[in-house]
């Protein structure tokens, strides 16, 4: 009977080797693949490929609307699977696939914790942004405190996405170096080259290409991490044998309560379950970016919940089962694998062990290109708060495509910056721990602030301002006096002589300085005026309905319709017209928001807009448009119209 | 393998973070964005129930398969 790997065309580079018992043959094959031309026609097709599917998409970018926020026009499976890819981006196969070949199955650890604050993100903060229009978070700082407020937002979290920028870009030459190092290239070298083709792809697409890029990568990513899994169980001869090589703490799915130091289940809770969860949900710009982008609030919490629920489970498999296949072949065949394997080399080393050269070429492909869906939605959202919070007060009143072509050079200086810090990156050592520091130290006092404006109204703009200060004081202290100040809050973690103390549970240290300074200096000065914070915090969410309304919003429920359209040149900019039984049907009111879209649901609102109900004096079974709903919705003329009401 | 290494993180993800997320459910609930008369709302309660339990099972049943093959 055929294995698997014979049926799929990918047989192992290692047939060719033979086991000679040299510790060094996955080494060996990751080398001799760079020097297959099959190899390279794979990667380079397969960029040239996803290049092309996002130009095709760009052309759907009219504004700076669409440009960064893709015009609020998505169905929830689109921007679901789109986020997937951004997840998964290129530093977790290579980051969880070392940390599952040093730790097993706790590796899945940080994928599956982010439920805990999902009932906030629904009911609190997604509302909030998508119904106020809140651009970015620097925006929603002025709005919430004041100028000066946003203008510290604005710096953390330009220092906090170049750093990301610089782990994608740092990650990405990592995967690369096994392979071209043999050939003569030098990690500066891959690093320059791979930011020219991120910086190149970003500069010409914008948000609506981002979207539908990351929706393939999405699908191939999580397909390359299953497939190289199943090639793994074949090459080890099944999953019994896969799974009896296993040490029973190896499948623990939750790492041991406080020791090792550089892998506790403790402190990546604090840094990841917490810090970071309320990092992915409340502060990351690229995903925010991704929820303006859906056609309503709704479909907004459908993507969050299905990607949570089921797509992070899964890519955790994707992503980690490289390192679990690894160590199982480290125990049955430590001469191909060696156990003392670079855990940052995992990945693809076991790669190049279980594929073909066509293979790998794919599933390097696969892992480096998906440095672009992650290093790309970081850069359009640098270039998203750039201009949207510092060029344009600066330069207000200019024509959009000028605003535009200013989000392409900032795009081109966030690419470089990017390479800095990937060199900066560099010199902190192994991936998994330099980005577990990064996130227990950059994301507390944005976190704090975001996370206390929306949920407690009492919280003042002087509060604001001394977690950014006090707060970030108070965590540099601690790099200073770990033990002194950390060390009450470790859960006697260990601290290994020689290493940085603390890596991870200084996430726990660090928020509870910064809540307790916000707290502490909010409660002895004044709050703002609860006129002024309407639509703003979680207990004033209904104005934001009516703020992105213009009026009293019509909860009464009205059915969807499919309805032939025509333009009508009468009508005024951004209305429709129906007729009086559809809007009976609609339950819609004039000045009453609806969303029109090609009535083929598998477009997932490509072709769609929103408009407001001008009058019920339509032609019957006719809906009329204004030409520039025709214009921003791309509809086709042989096709009819799906439209309903929202709210 | 002693009940300090299986059972206390699991104890402390769902204990610690229970507390958390119950907290997080009863400021929604509370919040004027959530309203029971609206069918979708309490779909979305239900949801975010069953997110939790839904975790809890799968860590559980992690747990008991693991220890199967220890035993």
């Amino acid at each position: 009977m055929m294995s698997f790997a014979a049926m799929l065309g990918w047989l192992p580079v290692l047939q060719d080797h033979g086991a000679d018992g040299q510790s060094a043959l996955a080494a060996d094959a990751a080398a001799q693949a760079g020097t297959s031309p099959v190899f390279w026609i794979i990667l380079i097709g397969y960029f040239i490929g996803v290049l092309g599917f996002g130009s095709y998409f760009a052309r759907y970018n009219r504004t700076t609307q669409d440009f960064f926020f893709g015009g609020r026009r998505f169905s929830w499976w689109l921007i679901t699977m789109s986020i997937v890819a951004t997840g998964v981006g290129s530093h977790s196969f290579i980051k969880y696939s070392g940390k599952g070949f040093g730790h097993g199955f706790s590796s899945t650890m940080a994928y599956m914790n982010d439920w805990f604050f999902m009932p906030l993100f629904m009911f609190g903060w997604l509302p909030i942004i998508y119904f106020m229009q809140v651009r970015s978070i620097p925006e929603y700082f002025e709005r919430r405190f004041n100028r000066g407020v946003r203008i510290l937002a604005t710096i953390a979290l330009l220092i906090y996405m170049i750093g990301y920028i610089g782990i994608g870009f740092l990650t990405m030459t990592k995967t690369l170096l096994p392979v071209l190092e043999p050939q003569g290239w030098s990690q500066a070298q891959i690093i320059w080259v791979v930011a020219a083709v991120a910086g190149v792809y970003i500069t010409f697409g914008g948000q609506t290409a981002v979207i539908f890029t990351d929706l393939l990568q999405g699908f191939i990513l999580l397909i390359a991490g299953m497939v190289l899994f199943l090639l793994g169980l074949d090459f080890l001869g099944g999953f019994d044998v896969f799974w009896n090589a296993l040490p029973a703490e190896f499948k623990l799915p939750l790492a041991d309560y406080n020791k090792p130091a550089d892998f506790n289940f403790v402190g990546i809770f604090w840094q990841d379950a917490i810090a970071g969860s309320i990092g992915f949900l409340f502060m990351n710009q690229g995903l925010i970016m991704r929820f303006m982008a859906c056609r309503s609030v709704n479909e907004g919490r459908k993507a969050a919940a299905f990607n949570v629920l089921f797509l992070l489970p899964l890519s955790a498999l994707a992503v980690s089962g490289a390192g679990w296949i690894a160590k199982a072949i480290s125990v049955t065949n430590p001469e191909i694998i060696s156990p003392d394997s670079a855990p940052d080399s995992v990945f693809t080393l076991m790669a190049s062990v279980v594929a073909s050269p066509a293979g790998f070429g794919f599933f390097v492909a696969a892992v480096t290109a998906a440095l672009m869906s992650t290093v790309d939605t970081l850069i359009n959202a640098v270039a998203a708060v750039v201009i949207n919070d510092i060029y344009r007060p600066l330069v207000p009143h200019e024509k959009d495509r000028h605003y535009l072509n200013v989000a392409m050079v900032v795009s081109a200086v966030a690419t470089l910056l990017g390479v800095g810090g990937a060199f900066l990156m560099d010199r902190i050592g192994d991936l998994y721990d330099a980005h577990g520091f990064f996130h227990a130290t950059a994301t507390p006092p944005l976190v704090t602030a975001i996370f206390l404006g929306i949920f407690w109204r009492r919280f003042t703009t002087a509060g604001a301002v001394s977690v950014f200060f006090i707060g970030t004081g108070l965590m540099l202290l601690a790099v200073k006096l770990p033990h002194e100040l950390i060390g009450p809050f470790s859960h006697g973690i260990p601290t290994p002589e020689g290493e940085m103390p603390f890596k991870y549970v200084r996430a726990l240290y660090n928020m509870v300085v910064c809540f307790g300074v916000g707290i502490g200096v909010s409660l002895f000065t004044q709050p703002k005026e609860s006129k002024t914070l309407e639509g703003l915090t979680m207990w004033t969410v209904e104005s934001a309905r009516r703020f992105f309304k213009g009026g009293e919003p019509n909860d009464r429920p009205g059915e969807r319709m499919e309805l032939a359209w025509k333009v009508n040149d009468a009508l005024p900019p951004g209305t429709i017209s129906v007729d009086e039984e559809a809007a009976k049907t609609l339950a819609a009111d004039p000045g009453d928001l609806v969303y029109l879209s090609d009535r083929r649901w598998w477009l997932g609102g490509l072709r769609s807009a929103h408009a407001k109900v001008h009058g019920a004096t339509g032609p019957k079974g006719v809906v009329e448009i204004a030409t520039d709903v025709e214009q921003a919705g791309h509809f086709l003329r042989q096709y009819g119209l799906r439209v309903e009401k929202e709210f | 393998m002693e009940f300090t290494r299986v059972w206390l993180p699991y104890l402390y993800l769902y204990g610690v973070g229970g507390v958390l997320f119950l907290i997080g459910l009863v400021m929604a609930v509370r919040s004027p964005g959530f309203q029971a008369k609206r069918r979708s709302d309490r779909r979305w309660f239900r949801l975010l129930i069953f997110g939790f339990v839904w975790y809890a099972a799968i860590h559980g049943l992690g747990i008991l398969a693991a220890l199967e093959g220890a035993a």
